[in-house]
């Protein structure tokens, strides 16, 4: 099994890694378990129905690194429509991911459906 | 690139590579053709190295017996006891965390239906002689148990080891291979029957060993090379002259230095140890410290995973828990009851003759540069169950 060069270049240099500072428009997803190995927690800041910040935390291998580290990068500047267009397979297919490490795309994609759920949550909340 | 994996090999050391040279183009006689002088210089480099090995091993050169590396002097050693053993003696002693070299052969046996205890060991890895004593009995053919081990380093109590085989009638058998030329080995004052070394492990050439074979014990097996005469019938096959030559010349400069380099090497490892407790954090040593080679650590480096750890050292060379990217963890590091996913994010440090201070504290600082980027890049402890998941 090896890596391609977009999920080692996205190790050795990530962005966007953090956490975003509390707020109504911040919204959190997290999925996986440090017990199974891979762990990420991705945070979105809707604004106008648009996202206008990612920050990801993650725990795992090489390629949930990468996984995450893409699903913000693609999460930042989207729609929330267009949120919805990111899907496993996709990041599977942009990384190259080898079949044994397909997986952790599903974290990361879970990740991130969460923290958009959630964001559309607290800001229904707000409205109430 | 700092090189810290002298345990996987080394680099011939020039003065090695200078005796050794001469053997290729200009002496390249059969050591085995006794009817011409070329033959003659070659039998005659043969024989000095066999004197300059057996006196680092202890042993005397009757005893030594070439082979084309540890893995074929495991086997040599394992199959040519198991072919000669009566059928009242089919058991076979080893250890979990013995090497593949010595486990696959000892599995091997098990098909043609023998005995095979495979001793579990404490936490530090080091076996303790009464769970030894426990299962040796007048049915073992064979015990053997790493001198120094490969991954962790530590040294097992061969001489008490030796003391009960033989109370039995069993011959006794160390992969000594991570010993020589690091500790100081008398093969003799052990009392093993047979021991297993390889040149590349000690700045010499890869693709020679030798097993090391006590006066009358040849008795007590047979060749698993057959077909040629040479090494007094134990090992068939045209004598590989110039890597001999090199292993013995490796042999007689590390006996020249093997004090002086021990304590230097206990020392860089002590400070390599320190620095990573200091600048790592949450390190914690695989196997007990002592006994222990002078060059050799193994750390489990808590909160990284340990695949992405061993990607994110591109500055050093270190070998992991884990075969590169095959995420399937050390069977000794398991053995010592570290969990699947510990054994993965440890890493193994083998110090060596170009080890410098200055290569350790690069290490440090770059092991706790990617430890701590890849630690603040993993989120802190999941938060209570269904919160925003």
């Amino acid at each position: 099994m090896a890596y391609s060069a977009a999920v080692l270049d996205r190790v050795r240099n990530p962005q966007r890694v953090g956490v975003l500072p509390d707020a109504p428009e911040v919204g959190t997803g997290e999925a996986g378990s440090m017990d199974a190995g891979t762990f990420a927690r991705i945070q979105v800041r809707v604004e106008q129905g648009r996202i206008v910040a990612a920050r990801f935390k993650v725990f795992g291998c090489s390629a949930a690194i990468a996984a995450t580290g893409l699903v913000a990068e693609w999460l930042e500047g989207a729609s929330l429509a267009e949120a919805g267009l990111v899907t496993p397979e996709r990041v599977v297919q942009h990384l190259q991911l080898p079949e044994e490490r397909v997986h952790v795309a599903a974290v990361a994609v879970d990740a991130a459906r969460h923290a958009v759920r959630d964001a559309g949550r607290r800001q229904d909340e707000r409205h109430d | 690139m700092i090189y810290l994996d002298h345990h996987a090999t080394t680099p011939v050391d020039p003065r090695v590579f200078e005796a050794m040279r001469p053997y290729f183009t200009e002496v390249f006689g059969n050591a085995s053709s006794r009817t011409h002088h070329a033959g003659w210089q070659a039998h005659d480099a043969v024989e000095k190295a066999r004197k300059q090995a057996a006196a680092l091993m202890g042993a005397d050169a009757r005893e030594v017996i070439f082979t084309s590396g540890a893995t074929e002097a495991n086997h040599l050693a394992i199959a040519g006891v198991a072919a000669a053993a009566p059928q009242d003696r089919r058991h076979v002693v080893t250890l979990v965390t013995e090497h593949k070299s010595v486990l696959a052969p000892v599995a091997r046996l098990v098909e043609s239906g023998w005995q095979v205890t495979e001793l579990a060991v404490p936490p530090g890895g080091i076996v303790e002689a009464g769970a030894v004593a426990a299962v040796v009995g007048p049915q073992t053919a064979l015990v053997t148990a790493m001198l120094a081990h490969n991954e962790i380093g530590v040294v097992q109590p061969l001489a008490e080891i030796v003391h009960i085989a033989h109370a039995h009638g069993a011959l006794v058998h160390t992969d000594a291979v991570q010993a020589l030329g690091k500790l100081p080995v008398d093969v003799h004052a052990l009392g093993v029957d047979l021991a297993s070394f390889s040149a590349h492990k000690l700045y010499g050439p890869k693709g020679v060993g030798a097993l090391f074979v006590r006066r009358g014990v040849e008795k007590r097996m047979r060749p698993v090379v057959t077909g040629g005469e040479q090494e007094r019938g134990l090992r068939g096959g045209t004598l590989n002259v110039p890597g001999i030559v090199g292993f013995g010349a490796a042999c007689a400069v590390a006996s020249g230095e093997i004090a002086d380099e021990a304590a230097r090497l206990e020392g860089l490892r002590d400070r390599l140890w320190a620095g990573l407790r200091e600048r790592v954090g949450e390190v914690s040593l695989n196997g007990a410290m002592a006994p222990r080679l002078p060059g050799n650590l193994n750390v489990h480096v808590a909160g990284v995973e340990g695949e992405t750890l061993l990607l994110g050292l591109t500055e050093i060379a270190v070998s992991s828990g884990a075969a590169c990217l095959s995420a399937e963890p050390s069977h000794a590091l398991l053995a010592l009851g570290l969990p699947r996913d510990a054994a993965l994010s440890s890493l193994r440090f083998g110090l060596g003759r170009g080890t410098t201070a200055e290569d350790v504290d690069q290490a440090v600082t770059h092991v706790a540069e990617v430890v701590g980027h890849l630690r603040a890049m993993a989120p802190a402890a999941r938060a209570s169950a269904g919160v925003r998941g």
